[in-house]
C-alpha cells in the first residue's frame, strides 16, 4: 500500500456526559475511530451503549443537558468548535443524517417536495425547476413510483417504507461524502428493510458516499458494512473487517452478541433451548379452536361531502387449533391483522364472526361474569413492557392483582405467591417494591410474564413480548418463556414479526397476510420448504448473522408495494391469475400442500416475478 | 379541503337549531312569568299583554312565530321590560360596545401571549423562560374584578392619565383600561398553552430532522415548529374570543360601558324573556360559528384532518 487514504470523517478521544438529577452520567467515553471514502462502517451495541451519541455530537444534535469533549473532525472541520450558523453549513449538505423512526421523522405539514426544496435552497444554488427536478429523479433513485405525485403529497400519505426512502431521497440530494444512517431499519417490516438496505448498499457504490451505519442488528451489520466497531457502554469493546469479527471474535462480548442473535438459517444454537416435545397425534380441538374468526372495523374512507364507512377486514375468515403444551408462532407483517388476532382470541376485540372454543366450550357470546372465570387461564404479555404496567404501582402488587381478582388467598400467601414467582422468572426478591420506571426494559418484561404466569394459565399470548428488547436480554426471556413452558404445560400463542425468534420457539408458525393465513405448517417444514411465494420473499428477506452466506443470499422481491386492506383485490396480489377470471371479491382458498403443511392458493413466484 | 368546510358549516347548523329550541324550551319552563310581579296584574290585564305578546298562543306556534322572526328577519321580537325597545334595538346598543373592547383584548392577547409563549420555549430554562412563566402565573391568578380597581387606582386616582368609566362613544381614553383588564387573564393562558405545546414540538424527530437538513434555528421555528405548535392555542382562541367578545359583566358594570355583559344580568333579573333568548342565542352562535373556525383553521394546518 502506497497510497494512503485519508479518512474523511475522524473522532479522537470522544467523551460524551449527561448531566442528570444524579451528577454526570458519562455516556461515551473516549472513543476514537475513522471512517474512509466510499466505506461503510458499522457501530453495533445495545440500547445505551452510546452508540448513536458520537453521531449526534457530531450533527450537533445532543441533548441540551449533553456535552461532547474531545475532537471530531469531518473533512477538514473541527466538528465540535464550530458555530450553530458554522455546522448548518456542513451538516446536511456535507454530512447527512436518517433516523430510526420514519413516521415522526418528516415534518406533518409540509409536502414532501417543500421538505425537499428546503434542503437545495439551504445548501445549493439552483433554480426552482432544478431543484424540483433533481427531486423528483431522487425519488426515481430511491424507487418511489409516481415521483411527480408523492412529490405533492403529505407524509401521512406514505408507508414507513416510503417515508424512509423520502428520508433518504432528502439526505443524499446534495451528494454527501458522508451518510450517518441510525438504525435506519429497525421500526421496517423485513420486506421493507431488505429493500431500504439494497438501496443505501447501491447509493455508496455508485455515489461514493461513506455509510456510517448503527445498529444493533448483526445480520444488517454482516449484510452491509466494511468494518465493525462493537459498542458497549460506552467504549468500544472490539473493532475490525466485518468477516474477522464474525468469525474469529475476540471480545466475550462481541461473541455474546453474535451467539444470541437468532438465526433464520439453522435453529440450533450452542445452547439450544430445548423445546417441549409435543404428542402430535392428539388433536388440538378440544383444547383451544378458532373457527373462521373475522374481525372489521368500520373506517370513513374518502373525502366529498358524504364520505362512506366501510368495512376494514382485520381479521378476515382465520381457523385454527392449539394443543395443550404446543407453541404457535403467528408472523406478518405490520397490518396483516396479528395482534388483532390475538386480542380477538381472547375476547378483547369480540369477533365480529366465527367462534372461539375454549375446552370444548365457545368464548365468544359469554356474559362478563363467565368470561371472567376463563380468563384465569388466558393471559397475554405485551409488546412494551414499561407501558403496560400501571406506573403508580410497585411491581410487586402489578404480579399480584391476578391474584386478588381470580384467587380465595390471605394477602400474606398472596405476597408469598409473589415473592415464589419472582424468584421464578429471575426477579430479585427485593426488587418487589420498585415502580416500573427503576427497572430495565427485560426486568419489565420479566414482570409482565410473573403476572401473566400467577395464576397459572393454561394458555398466554405473547404478542411481539420480546421484540422491543436487545438480543441478549432476548435470548434469556425466550428461555424464561420456555422454560415455564415446560414446568406448567404451558401453551403459547407466539405472535412476532421477526422471523428467526419464531422460528425458535414454535412447534408450528402461521403466516398471516391482510387478515388471512397464508401459510401453516411446522416449524422446521416452514422454513426448510416454504411453498407460498410471501413465506418465501418474508424468509429471504431476513438478514443472517454471518457475513458469507448473507452477502451470496439473494432477496426475493416481489413487484408492487404492500396493497392496502381497503383494496378489494389485496387478497389476491399472489394469485393475479384469479383477477381476470373470477369475479370480485375472490378469496384464495387455504389447501393441504402435504400432512399438516397448509398453503393458500397462489401462482407460480416465477409467474409473479415476471410480472410488472 | 372545500368539502371538508362545506360539511363542517352544514353540520354546525342543526346545532344552531337545537340551541334555539332548548333556549326556548328553558324559558317557558321556568316558572313565572316577565309580568306576574309582588302587586298581581288583574287577569284581563294579564291577558291583553299576554295577546300582545303573542303568549296566549300553543307552545308550538309561538316556537314557529319566533324562528321565523330569527331566521327571515334577523328579528328577536320584541323586550318584555323596555316596552319602547325590541331586543334587536338593545343588541344594537350594547353589541357594538363589547365587541370593539372584545376585539381589541383578543388582538393584545394574542400578541403579547403568543410570541411570549414561544420566546419562552425557545430559551427554556432561562431567565427568559423564568419571567414569562412569572408573568403567566401572576396574571392567571388575577382576576378581573381584582385587576379592574387596580387599573383604576394607578391610571385614574395616582396618575391621573384616563377616565375611571364610562364609554362616551368608545373614545380611546375610555377604552384602554377594559381592555387591559380583560385581557390580561386571556393573555396568560395563551402564552402558557403555546409554551408548552411549542415545547413539545421541538422535542419532536421532525425538529431534529429540521436541524441535521442545517436548518437554521429562526427557520425551524417558524416553518417547522409554528404550525403544530399552534394546534392546542387555536382550540384554546376560538372560545376565548367567543368569551372576549361577549363581554364581561363585571368590566360593564366596573367600567359602566353599557355593553352585552349588563343586559345579560338586567335580563336575567327582570324576566325579561325575549332579550334573555336573544343573547343567548346570539352567544351561542358566536360560540358555534367560531368553533367552526376552530375546525378550519385546525385542517388548514394539520394535513391529516383534511378529509
Amino acid at each position: 500500500m502506497t497510497e494512503i487514504i485519508k479518512p474523511i470523517f475522524s473522532v479522537d478521544d470522544l467523551r460524551i456526559s449527561f448531566a442528570t438529577h444524579d451528577g454526570e452520567v458519562e455516556a461515551v467515553k473516549g472513543v476514537s475511530f475513522s471512517i474512509n471514502p466510499g466505506e461503510c462502517v458499522g457501530i453495533v451495541g445495545e440500547s445505551g451503549s452510546g452508540k448513536s451519541q458520537t453521531f449526534m455530537a457530531a450533527m450537533g444534535l445532543l441533548a441540551k443537558n449533553g456535552r461532547a469533549k474531545g475532537d471530531i473532525i469531518f473533512q477538514g472541520h473541527h466538528l465540535l468548535s464550530l458555530s450553530t450558523a458554522e455546522l448548518n453549513r456542513v451538516r446536511g449538505k456535507n454530512m447527512s443524517m436518517i433516523f430510526q423512526d420514519p413516521l415522526t421523522s418528516l415534518t406533518p405539514h409540509l409536502t414532501i417536495l417543500e421538505q425537499m426544496r428546503e434542503v437545495s435552497s439551504l445548501h445549493m444554488d439552483l433554480s426552482r425547476e432544478e431543484t424540483d427536478r433533481l427531486c423528483a429523479q431522487w425519488l426515481d433513485r430511491v424507487r418511489i413510483a409516481e415521483s411527480k405525485r408523492r412529490l405533492n403529497q403529505y407524509p401521512h400519505e406514505l408507508s414507513g417504507g416510503m417515508r424512509q426512502r423520502v428520508m433518504i431521497a432528502m439526505s443524499m440530494l446534495c451528494q454527501p461524502s458522508l451518510l450517518i444512517a441510525d438504525e435506519p431499519t429497525t421500526a421496517l417490516d423485513v420486506t421493507v428493510q431488505a429493500e431500504i438496505l439494497d438501496l443505501m448498499d447501491e447509493l455508496k457504490r455508485e455515489s461514493g458516499t461513506a455509510i456510517a451505519l448503527i445498529t444493533h442488528d448483526m445480520g444488517v451489520m454482516a449484510r452491509m458494512c466494511d468494518r465493525l466497531h462493537v459498542m458497549r457502554r460506552g467504549e468500544y469493546v472490539e473493532e475490525g473487517l466485518t468477516e474477522d469479527i464474525f468469525y474469529n471474535p475476540q471480545h466475550d462480548y462481541t461473541k455474546m452478541l453474535i451467539d444470541s442473535m437468532p438465526r433464520i438459517d439453522s435453529p440450533d444454537r450452542q445452547h439450544n433451548k430445548n423445546q417441549m416435545p409435543i404428542d402430535e397425534s392428539v388433536s388440538g380441538a378440544d383444547f383451544l379452536k378458532v373457527d373462521d374468526v373475522k374481525v372489521h372495523f368500520d373506517v370513513t374512507v374518502g373525502g366529498g361531502l358524504w364520505p362512506k364507512k366501510l368495512p376494514l377486514k382485520a381479521v378476515d375468515g382465520v381457523s385454527f387449533e392449539l394443543r395443550k403444551g404446543e407453541t404457535l408462532g403467528i408472523v406478518g407483517e405490520s397490518g396483516c391483522g396479528k395482534s388483532t388476532l390475538a386480542r380477538s382470541v381472547l375476547q378483547l376485540i369480540p369477533p365480529s364472526a366465527g367462534s372461539v372454543c375454549w375446552l370444548g366450550k365457545p368464548l365468544n357470546g359469554l356474559k362478563k361474569e363467565e368470561l371472567k372465570d376463563k380468563r384465569k387461564d388466558l393471559q397475554i404479555v405485551f409488546q412494551d413492557p414499561l407501558a403496560s404496567l400501571d406506573p403508580r404501582m410497585t411491581i410487586a402488587d402489578s404480579i399480584m392483582e391476578p391474584l386478588q381478582t381470580f384467587s380465595s388467598l390471605s394477602r400474606s400467601e398472596m405476597k408469598e405467591e409473589v415473592l415464589k414467582m419472582m424468584d421464578r422468572v429471575g426477579l430479585d426478591r427485593n426488587m418487589q417494591n420498585r415502580y416500573p420506571h427503576e427497572l430495565s426494559g427485560g426486568q419489565n418484561q420479566r414482570v409482565g410474564i410473573a403476572r401473566a404466569m400467577i395464576v397459572k394459565p393454561k394458555l398466554v399470548i405473547c404478542d411481539e413480548a420480546v421484540s422491543a428488547l436487545d438480543v441478549s436480554v432476548q435470548a434469556q426471556i425466550i428461555q424464561l418463556l420456555m422454560d415455564l413452558q415446560q414446568e406448567f404445560q404451558l401453551s403459547i400463542l407466539f405472535i412476532s414479526h421477526d422471523l428467526a425468534v419464531v422460528r425458535e420457539v414454535s412447534h408450528r408458525i402461521m403466516v398471516l397476510y391482510l387478515g388471512r393465513v397464508i401459510e401453516l405448517a411446522k416449524s422446521e417444514d416452514l422454513y426448510a420448504n416454504p411453498v407460498h411465494p410471501y413465506t418465501q420473499q418474508l424468509i429471504s428477506a431476513v438478514p443472517v448473522p454471518d457475513p458469507k452466506i448473507e452477502r451470496e443470499r439473494k432477496a426475493i422481491k416481489i413487484p408492487g408495494e404492500l396493497p392496502s386492506p381497503m383494496n378489494p383485490d389485496a387478497q389476491l396480489k399472489f394469485l393475479p391469475s384469479k383477477l381476470k377470471t373470477e369475479k370480485k371479491g375472490y378469496l384464495p382458498k387455504l389447501l393441504e400442500h402435504s400432512p399438516g403443511h397448509f398453503v393458500a392458493e397462489h401462482d407460480a413466484l416465477d409467474q409473479l416475478l415476471a410480472q410488472d | 379541503m372545500f368539502s371538508f368546510i362545506v360539511r363542517r358549516i352544514g353540520s354546525s347548523i342543526p346545532t344552531m337549531l337545537i340551541l334555539i329550541l332548548i333556549s326556548f324550551a328553558l324559558m317557558r319552563l321556568a316558572p313565572g312569568s316577565p309580568f306576574s310581579s309582588d302587586r298581581g296584574l288583574p287577569p284581563e290585564v294579564l291577558a291583553n299583554l299576554e295577546l300582545k305578546y303573542g303568549l296566549n298562543l300553543p307552545w308550538f306556534e309561538q316556537l314557529f312565530v319566533y324562528l321565523k322572526g330569527i331566521i327571515f328577519d334577523f328579528d328577536f321580537g320584541p323586550s318584555f321590560k323596555y316596552t319602547d325597545k325590541s331586543v334587536n334595538d338593545i343588541l344594537a346598543q350594547g353589541f357594538p360596545v363589547t365587541l370593539t373592547y372584545g376585539i381589541w383584548s383578543f388582538v393584545a392577547a394574542v400578541a403579547v401571549g403568543l410570541p411570549l409563549g414561544i420566546v419562552a420555549a425557545v430559551r427554556h430554562n432561562t431567565k427568559l423562560d423564568y419571567a414569562a412563566v412569572g408573568f403567566s402565573i401572576g396574571a392567571q391568578v388575577l382576576p378581573n374584578f381584582v385587576m379592574a380597581p387596580i387599573l383604576v387606582i394607578i391610571f385614574t386616582l395616582w396618575l391621573n392619565w384616563l377616565p375611571g368609566g364610562g364609554w362616551n362613544g368608545g373614545q380611546w381614553q375610555y377604552v384602554v383600561m377594559p381592555i387591559l383588564a380583560l385581557s390580561t387573564s386571556y393573555m396568560a393562558s395563551i402564552a402558557r398553552i403555546t409554551r408548552s405545546s411549542m415545547l413539545e414540538v421541538l422535542h419532536a424527530n421532525f425538529i431534529r430532522t429540521a436541524k441535521a437538513k442545517g436548518v437554521p434555528m429562526r427557520n425551524i421555528i417558524l416553518r417547522h415548529a409554528l404550525k403544530p405548535a399552534l394546534l392546542p392555542v387555536i382550540s384554546y382562541l376560538g372560545p376565548a374570543f367567543v368569551y372576549m367578545i361577549t363581554g364581561s359583566v363585571i368590566i360593564d358594570i366596573y367600567f359602566s360601558t353599557g355593553g352585552m355583559g349588563q343586559f345579560f344580568v338586567d335580563a336575567a333579573l327582570n324576566r325579561d324573556y325575549s332579550l334573555l333568548m336573544g343573547v343567548t342565542i346570539v352567544f351561542g352562535v358566536m360560540t358555534i360559528v367560531f368553533n367552526t373556525l376552530v375546525d378550519i383553521t385546525y385542517a388548514w394546518l394539520d394535513p391529516k384532518i383534511r378529509l
